[in-house]
């Protein structure tokens, strides 16, 4: 493996477990946007909940990612230096911020619970997550074409 | 892919928390209640939260010797204490008094993360605890006339979740959460053993969210009348969780056939005949979560075929913007309810002065008990309350007839639920948190009784 990439401190058995958890929020921010979606369309309540589970469920592991990335950070110096941690770091605080507004919005009973706040916090954070996201993946490829393969290495370890 | 999340995560912390202490504290509540009380309560526009404005009364229960206030004039003893969850009272002919001892169902599912932190809240207030001894009738009996009764029994064991009681003849109807059953009864008997018959299912689970069913027989035996509560706050279980709720229902007892009496009623309790117009009566908790000051809980004599607002407007034409789809038919021929109580004080009892066995000045009224506010930042409610009426309507401000349920530092000893008079006239309520069950009588003739 490339050795001057640096390591994640924050790993269990050699995986880097911030790389593991963070697709948890992502993706249970994603589905949100569409329960809520689905729910504004029909008014079925079932939709509703799904949304307000997704968000808790988000907020939670969410909240584990950024103590592991929090880990990673403070533990090793190059992982800190590396100007593209940061405009994640905003964005992941961006994304935790309204997911917190989001889920006490969605705590409301019934139609106010999503529409129109909900659904518009929902949306903005599904486009939030994109944004880093790309951000994120560009600058890894930008500065280390071998980063996103090491990466799925470190997965399949 | 990258550590998404970095060091900043203290500082999101610390705005979390102030973003909820922001939301919950809320602004000075300097609203005057009393523009709540009466038939035209000032409304403000709905307000909705992050988190809703909320206040708990911690229960500290009634030391030895301790009571509830009452007004010049009254007296007032415990008539029974070291009940379970004390919910309602009932007066036999005889005199015999039976207390309905219930706790909830338990039986609402966690449909969402707010209902875990509602439950911790209502587990929090309710002082039900782990009642073993509850969901029976107790029956009190004061042999000698002395005030103090001498006989406690358990009258019906084993019931589910009951809150109404009704006596028709040798029928004793008690209204579980989720049937009516009827009982064989003899004048004079302590203990009911016999089997009950189910005359009448009710609206109980799923969910079964409003789960007391107030009971009350028409005045000429023929038909009951029996409370259903809604099964949410406001629809957020479904609109098919609400099929035949929040309505008053007329049950015909001979056959058992129910029809809707009045709907649009959130939860209605405390159903009673007016004395002058012979008008039912009841009274009704409100919407929670639109603000302290939202939705006036209220009192309101109910017309056949009446719809009364739930969910999609209250006090009239007021939309609720919480419900889709909207009804406007059903909100154009909503009915403005009588007389507000102001808002969150959770009326469960009510009760009218007709035996003239008080105070003059209370002939004819209307005595409610109000259970107490939690959706708001000033509690409100805690005591029993009483409106004159006149010509068959409220005529006046509600007063103070029953207090001291809070201590200063806002700690419950106690919280009135459902009300009835005994034999001689005097106020009983039913308190399910100091677990007692309080006699309120005329001061002078309590004076008159202990010379005899």
């Amino acid at each position: 493996m490339n050795s001057d990439n640096p390591r994640p401190p924050a790993r269990i058995a050699g995986h880097p477990i911030t790389h593991i958890l963070v697709s948890f929020p992502i993706a249970f921010f994603s589905g949100a946007l569409a329960t809520d979606i689905a729910y504004a369309q029909t008014a079925d309540m079932i939709w509703a909940d799904f949304s307000a589970w997704l968000l808790a469920a988000a907020m939670f592991t969410g909240g584990l990612a950024a103590l592991a990335g929090i880990v990673d950070v403070i533990a090793n110096r190059r992982v800190r230096a590396r100007r593209s941690v940061w405009p994640l770091a905003i964005g992941s605080l961006l994304v935790l911020i309204l997911g917190l507004f989001d889920n006490l919005v969605h705590s409301r009973d019934a139609w106010t619970s999503i529409v129109p706040v909900g659904l518009a916090l929902s949306a903005a954070i599904v486009i939030i997550v994109l944004i880093t996201a790309w951000l994120g993946f560009s600058t890894v490829t930008v500065d280390r074409p071998d980063a996103a393969e090491a990466y799925s290495e470190g997965v399949r370890q | 892919m990258r550590p998404v999340i970095t060091n900043l995560m203290p500082r999101l912390a610390l705005a979390g928390v102030a973003i909820l202490a922001l939301a919950g504290a809320g602004p000075a509540d300097d609203f005057d209640v009393r523009t709540q009380i009466g038939p035209h309560p000032v409304l403000p526009e709905p307000q909705q939260y992050l988190f809703p404005p909320m206040r708990l009364a911690p229960i500290v229960g009634w030391k030895t010797g301790e009571t509830p206030k009452v007004e010049s004039g009254l007296r007032v003893q415990a008539l029974a204490t070291g009940l379970e969850h004390p919910r309602s009272v009932y007066t036999l002919p005889n005199g015999d008094i039976l207390v309905v001892e219930s706790r909830g169902p338990a039986i609402e599912p966690v449909r969402r993360p707010k209902n875990i932190v509602m439950g911790l809240v209502e587990s929090f207030v309710t002082g039900a605890g782990q009642a073993t001894g509850s969901n029976r009738i107790t029956l009190l009996r004061d042999t000698h006339g002395s005030g103090t009764p001498d006989v406690r029994t358990v009258f019906i064991d084993h019931l589910f979740s009951p809150f109404g009681v009704a006596l028709v003849g040798n029928d004793l109807y008690v209204a579980d959460t989720d049937a009516i059953l009827r009982f064989p009864y003899t004048t004079g008997e302590t203990s009911i053993t016999a089997p009950a018959t189910v005359l009448t299912p009710l609206p109980g689970g799923p969910i079964d969210h409003h789960w007391t069913k107030s009971l009350v027989a028409s005045e000429d035996g023929t038909k009951l009348y029996v409370g259903v509560g809604s099964n949410s706050n406001i629809t957020e279980n479904g609109m098919a969780a609400e099929i035949d709720r929040a309505a008053i229902w007329e049950v015909d007892r001979a056959t058992g056939a129910h029809r809707i009496f009045a709907s649009g009623l959130r939860n209605p309790n405390g159903l009673t005949w007016e004395p002058q117009s012979h008008a039912l009566w009841t009274v009704v908790n409100e919407r929670d979560e639109l603000g302290p000051n939202l939705v006036p809980d209220y009192m309101t004599s109910v017309k056949d075929g009446g719809f009364y607002g739930w969910p999609y407007s209250y006090f009239g034409q007021h939309i609720d913007p919480r419900v889709v789809p909207q009804r406007p038919d059903l909100v154009a021929k909503a009915i403005v309810p009588d007389y507000a109580l102001s808002s969150h004080v959770a009326p469960l009892g009510l009760v009218f002065d007709t035996l003239n066995g008080l105070p003059a000045r209370y002939s004819g009224g209307a005595f409610v008990g109000e259970h107490g506010s939690w959706d708001r930042q000033i509690l409100n409610g805690y005591k029993v309350v009483f409106i004159p009426f006149s010509g068959g309507m409220p005529n006046g401000m509600a007063e103070d007839v029953v207090t001291g349920f809070l201590d200063s530092d806002g700690h419950a000893h106690g919280r009135p639920v459902a009300l009835a008079l005994d034999k001689t006239g005097a106020l009983l309520i039913a308190d399910d948190v100091g677990n007692t069950v309080w006699r309120v009588s005329s001061a002078t003739g309590a004076q008159a009784a202990n010379t005899q």
